[in-house]
């Protein structure tokens, strides 16, 4: 009975035994509401039945008042009152409280995605749809919006550290039936454990497209923060201890060509507002030669600007743009890209550059593009598709 | 209630105003600068119904175009076309025609949750029924002439007038994405090169001094000008719950007020106050803000208690249960309103602050919960009708209670967390909000309709409207309490596929709402052009409204009313106007058991 309205209200099971009595108190509090509207609605159509109103026969007399009665029904519910309010906060404090052999994880939120840093400083390459869409017409599967992947190791305690670049978000795990509010002037968080896989979980690896161990929680943001906030999602993905620490060393960046560093981060940071292959979002494209708006983009082409100035995209432009955004805003844009400063490393930001030019065909001098492009997933080839047809 | 007769007798004086109160001048152009300048609070009631109710509609289409939008996730698929090539496409965006830009879409849903949010609440529920039913009721009711400084009155429906049109101007500027809170550093920082935000926000600004003035109004008025008479337990609790009201609104407004004022300086003048940015705290904004918008909710809500105590009791011909309980427990709900801001961010605030506003929370659930229970005992041995009036005011019980109870869960801290901003926040506040007050309220006009327009409506359509309103509003948000618990977080104007079952019957649900609306209205146009004439008391009440004639003359009473009798001693009193073979009273005899 338990489990059946557990999956009624929360769709998913719960992930942590705070989520665990979370459900469990509110589950509690349905029946005690249950238990109460029935008592009284039952009562109201009852006597709206009994005592409808006959003509020529008037109300009959009954006390207006009953002091016992009052008392009752005062003290009961006000003592029902405070075990709840007991229950819930014992349940509050098991999901802020931190154990004392957690890892502490950095959460970083801008207008409209998420970033976490792992304590080594790392962050995550992988990324996948939140949903993968059959096409009602050819039946073929069709890609949704990639979003980033946090993966962590199974039976482990973790705490949050949070921070936004702009506005409030609020990051919200609804398996784990907790969201925490993430502001741009102060540190929030919560803390959870993960909870442990069983052989049935099974998802599938982005690199290899192959099933794996693991176990998916949806990432919400919570707080209205403008055009996209309903498209500001992750995932965080569950996975034995073992295969936790190997994929920890490989998402270290720097084995990776530039071109491939500048994908990873922009699949993590930038695709939520720029585009590569030539459509509209809220950011220009990446995608040399594309032209909407009056525009034409990409690496090498002019930039009007909001000022009315024109300005050639090169290396520096687009490092300027990407630390300090609000410098030369692209004309007929909003100009509200918050700034990257401090957020990506060297590597990151020469990447994001070597990948920007390589949209417009400006291969990288190593001359390792050819190598990495075998490597790469459907979604890069497409990109160097498009490279090779709009570049000009 | 009186023992004078005060529907003849009147020769000698005051013959010019005999008439309905409307009835002051002749000829189009007259009549309107009549209405215009009246100082008369019936007139200025019925022009503030018809604002509010023409606000309500412009609400509602937002809302329904919200619900339109919600009828289809939004998707952006990308498929490799055998030729190599990628195709973006979006599915379910019904806000633009234009399948390329997205955004377009959002940026419009966004602006469009915002107006219904902010119309609804600072133009429509917070001055709907204490400004239009309780201008009209409160002075007839007390058995005065008019409230207490009836200048001030019209000058805070002017107020009204003008806060609504910055609102209107900024709508037509293309409107504001900020949601109706307004959370900084978002609307500090959206539209930097615009007016509009600065003025929805003025608009809020400007409509809480209206509030203020009309609040001031009543407690004076209920101070100093009840008939003779008539003690403060005398009072019908319709007055209590608007003199509840009326403290809130004189005591909560002016922060706000200045709050909003912070934000108009933050904006222009980059003063840093709320925006980290500038060097302000985002949290303080949320608390100024909260500090008002948490005890105006109850000024939505008490005037709508109010309506029911009144309601339940003459349409069951019973005294109402425990008189005194429900008018503290309204003075009680106001003081405890001002205690309980922090439970609208408990994600957003530390331990001990969560666990204080937590505990203070469940306070004020408590007088609640006494005046539901008040109002079913009343029930008890009464002599029920099933009219309109009183299947509304069973429908209040049954979605109020139900938008009490959602609250338990909000405000205990561990489901607060999972439940926060998301649609189950949604469901429960349009349970309190619109199945509590919006249902008293069109519950209210229907039992006021008589004796303020002086005719009667079809009772027919009118249970058919009622009926459909009940199926519809809960149709429309109770799919919504399962919504929240699944996961989905509110002002999402795309959302994962799992969701839209739910979506999907609220919207349809919607659209019977609007059904029933429909129904009213013109049910009542049509009161209005052919509707038989309304008796002076047409539901045997016995509060000093149903002395008078229907509609009312202008000075209200021929004579200064004098009070003889509690407003719901149904037992021992035959109503005014009413003859004793339709209202018989019970047997004497049984009444001396019972006192």
């Amino acid at each position: 009975m338990n489990e059946f309205m557990q999956r009624m209200f929360f769709g998913d099971p719960s992930q942590t035994d705070a989520a665990t009595h979370t459900d469990g108190l509110f589950i509690m509090l349905w029946w005690f509401g249950v238990f109460w509207f029935v008592l009284l609605m039952g009562l109201m159509v009852y006597w709206v039945i009994k005592y409808r109103r006959r003509p020529g026969v008037p109300a009959q007399i009954s006390p207006s008042h009953n002091t016992p009665l009052e008392i009752i029904w005062t003290v009961v519910p006000s003592s029902s009152l405070l075990v709840i309010f007991l229950l819930g906060f014992w349940g509050y404090m098991d999901k802020i409280t931190p154990a004392g052999d957690s890892i502490q994880l950095d959460i970083n939120a801008y207008k409209w995605g998420w970033a976490m840093k792992y304590p080594n400083g790392a962050e995550t390459t992988w990324t996948a749809p939140l949903a993968n869409v059959e096409d009602p017409v050819t039946g073929a599967v069709l890609k949704g919006d990639d979003y980033p992947i946090f993966v962590l190791p199974e039976d482990t305690e973790f705490n949050l550290r949070m921070i936004s670049q702009d506005v409030i978000h609020a990051f919200w795990v609804p398996d784990l039936r907790v969201k925490m509010d993430v502001y741009p002037n102060r540190y929030t968080g919560f803390a959870f454990r993960t909870p442990v896989l069983s052989a049935d979980d099974q998802v599938i690896n982005p690199e290899t497209s192959e099933p794996m161990n693991g176990r998916d929680l949806v990432v919400f943001c919570a707080e209205y923060c403008g055009d996209k906030h309903s498209q500001m999602a992750a995932t965080i993905r569950i996975v034995p201890k073992g295969e936790y620490a190997a994929w920890l060393q490989s998402v270290n960046l720097g084995d990776l060509p530039p071109a491939r560093v500048g994908e990873v981060t922009w699949k993590s940071k930038c695709a939520s507002c720029h585009s590569v292959d030539g459509s509209p979002n809220v950011g220009p494209t990446w995608l040399a030669g594309a032209t909407y708006q009056g525009q034409t983009y990409g690496f090498g082409n002019d930039v009007i600007l909001n000022n009315g100035q024109t300005v050639t995209r090169d290396d520096n432009y687009v490092r300027e743009s990407i630390l300090e955004p609000a410098a030369k805003v692209v004309n007929g844009y909003p100009g509200n890209m918050p700034s990257f400063q401090g957020q990506l490393s060297e590597d990151q930001l020469s990447g994001l550059i070597a990948y920007y030019k390589e949209l417009a065909g400006v291969v990288a001098e190593d001359g390792t593009e050819t190598g990495a492009g075998e490597e790469t997933t459907g979604v890069d080839e497409t990109g160097e598709d498009k490279t090779a047809g709009g570049g000009d | 209630m009186t023992t004078i007769d005060t529907t003849s007798g009147h020769a000698g004086h005051h013959d010019d105003h005999d008439g309905p109160y409307w009835d002051s001048a002749h000829g189009l152009v007259p009549k309107v600068i009549d209405w215009m300048t009246t100082v008369d609070h019936k007139k200025i009631g019925v022009m503030y119904l018809f604002a509010v109710l023409f606000m309500f509609f412009l609400g509602g289409v937002a809302a329904l175009a919200v619900r339109i939008e919600l009828l289809e996730p939004v998707r952006t698929l990308t498929e490799t076309l055998p030729d190599g090539t990628v195709q973006t496409t979006i599915t379910g965006q019904l806000f633009t025609t234009n399948p390329e830009n997205m955004q377009a879409g959002n940026n419009v849903y966004n602006r469009l949750f915002t107006l219904h949010g902010a119309i609804m609440v600072f133009m429509f529920i917070v001055p709907s029924i204490p400004a239009s039913l309780g201008n009209f009721f409160l002075p007839l009711q007390l058995g005065a002439k008019d409230v207490a400084f009836p200048r001030l009155n019209l000058f805070s429906w002017y107020i009204y007038v003008a806060g609504s049109i910055f609102g209107i101007a900024s709508i037509l500027m293309n409107g504001v994405d900020t949601g109706w809170t307004f959370y900084t550093p978002y609307s500090t920082t959206t539209d930097a090169d615009h007016w509009r935000v600065v003025l929805m926000i003025l608009a809020a600004f400007i409509l809480g001094f209206s509030s203020i003035l009309t609040g001031m109004n009543f407690i004076v008025t209920v101070h100093k000008l009840r008939a003779p008479g008539m003690g403060w337990f005398d009072m019908p609790l319709l007055i209590w719950a608007l003199y509840a009201t009326s403290i809130i609104q004189v005591l909560a407004t002016p922060v706000i007020g200045i709050t909003l004022l912070l934000l108009v300086f933050e904006r222009i003048m980059k003063v840093g106050i709320f925006d980290p940015a500038l060097g302000g705290d985002p949290v303080l904004y949320q608390h100024f803000f909260w500090f008002y918008s948490h005890p105006v909710v109850y000024v939505m809500i008490l005037p709508a208690m109010g309506l029911i105590s009144e309601m339940l009791s003459v349409h069951s011909r019973k005294k109402i249960f425990g008189y005194r309980a429900i008018a503290f427990s309204s003075l009680g709900i106001a003081a405890v309103s001002f205690l309980v801001w922090g439970h609208h961010m408990f994600t957003a605030m530390g331990e001990l602050a969560s666990m204080l506003f937590s505990a203070l929370t469940f306070l004020v659930a408590i007088p609640t919960a006494i005046k539901v229970f008040n109002w079913i005992a009343t029930l008890y041995k009464g002599s029920i009708v099933l009219n309109t009036p009183m299947l509304y005011t069973l429908a209040f019980l049954f979605t109020f209670s139900i938008g009490g109870l959602t609250g338990l869960p909000l405000g205990a801290l561990a489901t607060d967390l999972h439940l926060h901003d998301s649609y189950f926040v949604v469901a429960h506040f349009h349970y309190v909000m619109m199945g509590g007050t919006v249902i008293a309220m069109v519950g209210g006009i229907h039992h006021y309709w008589p004796k303020m327009f002086g005719r009667m409506y079809n009772e027919t359509w009118g249970i058919i409207g009622c009926v459909l309103v009940f199926i519809g509003f809960n149709v429309t948000f109770f799919t919504q309490f399962f919504l929240g618990t699944q996961g989905m977080p509110r002002r999402y104007a795309n959302y994962v596929d799992e969701f839209q079952l739910l979506h999907q019957i609220s919207t349809y649900g919607s659209w019977i709402l609007l059904a029933g609306f429909l129904v009213h209205l013109f049910n009542f146009i049509h009161s209005l052009l052919v509707g038989p004439k309304a008796p002076p008391n047409p539901w045997g009440g016995l509060t000093l409204e149903w002395e008078t004639e229907s509609p009312p003359i202008l000075h209200n009473f021929h004579h200064e009313p004098l009070v003889t009798h509690g407003p719901y001693d149904f037992e021992s009193v035959v109503p005014p106007h009413c003859d004793e073979k339709d209202y018989p009273l019970p047997d004497p005899a049984d009444l001396k058991d019972h006192h």
